[in-house]
């Protein structure tokens, strides 16, 4: 959450559950999205992200708690100041593609020329300038898909929200998608994206958030969801480090030459690799080697979520 | 109001951006300008062939030949009485048969007309007082050919005549024509009354008749002038007939005529309600089908309310349906307008009623609001199904319960018959714009027509309301077939 009601929330959810007859998609959800913040929103399948996505949208309304979109209650107008692809994407075969980002286009507030101008534009930066006219069923997935980010940013939207945005894209337009939430995070835009590919997150997120059965588990940083992680040690000593402060567990990997061994140490929650290694040479332990490692994006979450809610 | 009317204009677009569109309204005016051409193929104008072999003297030959020439110059003059009357055009021969209209046209009438030289003297007098406007009279063909008796034939023995006449009635030669009957008179017709008719095929009833007649009279004639009657007395005799007087309305006007008449625009405007229903509708399917199918419902939603959606696509459906009629319409006014003869002549009074403001309200209001009614249920459908197969499965009963009695009522209207019933389909709503206008012609209580206006508006905002929520939470609702528990629950559903 942000640390104070002055600091602007381009997007806020406020104590949000959302029940479908007996089950509840969403819990009890609070967050809020800075302006101009790249955001992720992490999960596995049956999360409750497209969900949240669609309470924000006003697709679906939630059975309790409050949404504050771009200042306001979420509404379609708010559209013109929204960009939106869903994780299923689909678009009108027989329109062409011009006349697709131009139909979307007006929907979100554009005039027909402003909407056309724009679209052009998208095309040709998407290398589909010589399609503009081609109707969508004589276009291939990938130029389709392509069609389809141009429609959700025809607007030049001040909030970007993706669901699953990289899921049946080919490796081409995964790169031209990370392009534009580059780009649209650079012109100032919020963007906000649920995906269950922590790779995209690790590369693109200023901050996120992890869900499971509909609840958050974790909104911060990626340093921040690190650092809830126990930190994990690779050293080479002469002997177990399993009686220094701070260590929670060590397991010997191997022998090393001329009597060093291998060992892998996790410390104690809040314990600090750098007080470790002080303490080492205040104790004359000897060591020829301290590697921290990094945990992965994916460990952090499986440590914050849970196995079993992980793979869910 | 923006967004319904730019998803209205995407709908109107794609629908007839479609081949399907075009085929289906250019149907009718097609089967308008090619209907009479093929009529007109399908037509066998050729005149029965008829061969007459006369061994009793030639007298029962002349008398017959004489009958059928008597006969198509009363059919011609009957025709030409019409078109005179039609036309107003009775100052060109004041006097003539064919200028009077108020008879069953005796011999004398015919030997008139004959005398004062036929046909062509009539039309010679009838130009001169016709104004350029009216078209040119197309006189009948003559349903009979009398032809000589061919001499083989004529001079065969009684007993080889069937063998004489086997050549004659199916020729060989197949580019030659075939006699279709022949008479043959023995020699001792008067005193046995046998005859003998060999034919190709069944002979028509109204030939039978005519030979009988023809021959009864000579036979009476022959029978009268024995009992010592001079022949001109036997003759008078035979030919003593009533004077029948007759009034009838003019041409299109009769009873039973002016009610088809007058049901002619109503009823068709149903028919068109009909068929434009179940073209646009099942097209607004599958717009609907294709948005859940291709999976864009979600984009759209998010741009547009569920409302908006919904509202949209009907606005563009039925502007794709009233379209579809006022072209259809206008091409039956054209045709009306722009043609001659009868099928002109029951049109023209048909469009009549849209000269009356109350009438073309009356057909608009039905014609509008039942089309919205209707289009609801496919709409809802279309929010339902995720694909056109499966849509099938909802839309059969729904069609079915809708035109069978449709199919039923115009039947029941046009015969007059249908009493209680159709009062109350009259009064069931989603019957009622078709039962309305197919009673507008043949005359519909007004109280009848407020009431069931009102039970129609009612009916469709109930069916906004009720089929506005089953479609709002069917969108994005996957999985199986919805059942009847969940359509009834969806449509209970006040908010998410």
């Amino acid at each position: 959450m942000l640390a104070s009601s002055s600091e602007t929330a381009a997007l806020r959810l406020d104590g949000v559950s959302k029940k479908f007859d007996q089950t509840l998609a969403v819990d009890d959800l609070s967050f809020a999205v800075r302006e101009g913040e790249t955001f992720g929103f992490l999960g596995g399948n049956g999360a409750g992200k497209t969900t949240s996505l669609r309470m924000v949208l006003d697709i679906i309304r939630p059975t309790s708690g409050s949404i504050s979109v771009l200042g306001r209650a979420p509404g379609r107008e708010n559209a013109a100041a929204i960009g939106f692809l869903p994780e299923e994407r689909g678009l009108y075969r027989q329109m062409s593609a011009i006349d697709t980002i131009v139909y979307f286009g007006r929907l979100k507030g554009m005039s027909a020329s402003d909407a056309r101008r724009e679209g052009l534009a998208l095309l040709e930066r998407f290398g589909l300038g010589g399609n503009a006219k081609t109707t969508i069923d004589k276009l291939s997935k990938g130029m389709a898909q392509k069609v389809q980010l141009a429609a959700a940013i025809v607007n030049r939207p001040t909030l970007l929200l993706l669901d699953e945005p990289f899921s049946g894209l080919d490796p081409v337009n995964q790169t031209l998608l990370e392009d534009e939430i580059r780009r649209a995070a650079s012109d100032g835009a919020t963007v906000v994206f649920s995906t269950h590919v922590m790779q995209h997150a690790e590369r693109l997120c200023d901050r996120l958030l992890f869900l499971a059965r509909g609840r958050k588990r974790f909104e911060g940083t990626i340093d921040e969801a690190r650092g809830s992680m126990p930190a994990r040690l690779l050293l080479t000593a002469r002997q177990s480090p399993a009686g220094l402060p701070g260590v929670a567990s060590a397991t010997r990997l191997g022998d090393g030459a001329d009597g060093w061994e291998e060992w892998e140490v996790h410390l104690a929650p809040q314990a600090d690799a750098g007080d470790l290694l002080e303490t080492c040479i205040a104790q004359g332990f000897a060591l020829r080697r301290c590697e921290q490692q990094r945990p992965g994006l994916h460990d952090v979450f499986i440590h914050l979520v849970g196995p079993t809610e992980a793979r869910a | 109001m923006k967004n319904i009317l730019i998803v209205a204009a995407r709908e109107f677009k794609q629908i007839t951006a479609m081949r399907s569109f075009w085929l289906t309204l250019l149907i009718l005016p097609l089967a308008l300008s090619f209907g009479p051409l093929a009529g007109k193929f399908l037509k066998d104008d050729a005149a029965s062939r008829l061969m007459i072999v006369d061994r009793s003297g030639g007298g029962v030959a002349a008398a017959l030949t004489a009958r059928i020439d008597d006969d198509h110059q009363r059919d011609v003059l009957g025709r030409l009485s019409r078109y005179v009357r039609r036309h107003d055009l009775a100052a060109a021969g004041r006097g003539q048969p064919w200028a009077e209209h108020d008879r069953y046209y005796t011999d004398a009438d015919v030997a008139a007309f004959k005398a004062a030289g036929g046909l062509p003297a009539a039309l010679k007098a009838i130009d001169r007082v016709k104004p350029d406007s009216v078209p040119d009279f197309k006189a009948p063909n003559a349903d009979y050919q009398v032809m000589p008796a061919a001499p083989a034939l004529a001079a065969a023995a009684p007993p080889d005549l069937d063998r004489a006449a086997e050549p004659l009635l199916r020729p060989a030669d197949k580019n030659a024509k075939a006699v279709d009957t022949i008479l043959v008179i023995p020699a001792d017709f008067a005193l046995t009354g046998q005859a003998r008719l060999l034919a190709n095929s069944d002979p028509s009833p109204r030939l039978m008749g005519l030979v009988q007649e023809v021959l009864t009279r000579q036979l009476r004639t022959g029978f009268l002038e024995g009992q010592g009657l001079s022949a001109q007395a036997a003759t008078a005799a035979g030919q003593i007939a009533p004077a029948l007087s007759v009034a009838t309305p003019p041409p299109g006007g009769g009873l039973k005529e002016a009610m088809v008449v007058r049901s002619i625009l109503p009823l068709g405007v149903c028919y068109l309600l009909m068929m434009s229903l179940m073209l646009s509708g099942s097209w607004m399917l599958q717009g609907s089908v294709e948005e859940r199918g291709n999976k864009l419902i979600e984009t759209v939603l998010a741009c547009v309310s569920p409302e908006e959606l919904m509202y949209g696509k009907l606005i563009g459906t039925v502007a794709v349906g009233m379209l579809m009629i006022a072209v259809w319409i206008l091409c039956g006014v054209v045709a009306a307008t722009a043609t001659q003869g009868a099928i002109a002549d029951f049109i023209r009074p048909a469009v009549a009623p849209l000269r009356s403001p109350g009438t073309i309200a009356t057909i608009l209001f039905f014609l509008v609001v039942g089309y919205v009614s209707i289009s609801l249920f496919f709409l809802a459908i279309g929010a339902m199904t995720d694909s056109m197969r499966e849509a099938q499965g909802y839309l059969m009963p729904v069609m079915l319960a809708l035109i069978l009695p449709v199919t039923v009522l115009i039947q029941a209207v046009l015969s007059g018959q249908g009493g209680v019933a159709l009062t109350v389909l009259t009064f069931v709503p989603i019957w009622t714009p078709f039962t309305v206008l197919a009673r507008l012609g043949s005359g519909i209580p007004t109280w009848q027509v407020l009431v069931a206006g009102a039970l129609l508006l009612a009916w469709t905002a109930l069916q906004l309301v009720m089929l506005g929520r089953l479609f709002r939470q069917s969108l994005l609702a996957t999985g199986q077939k919805p059942s009847l528990r969940t359509v009834i629950a969806r449509m209970r559903a006040r908010g998410e």
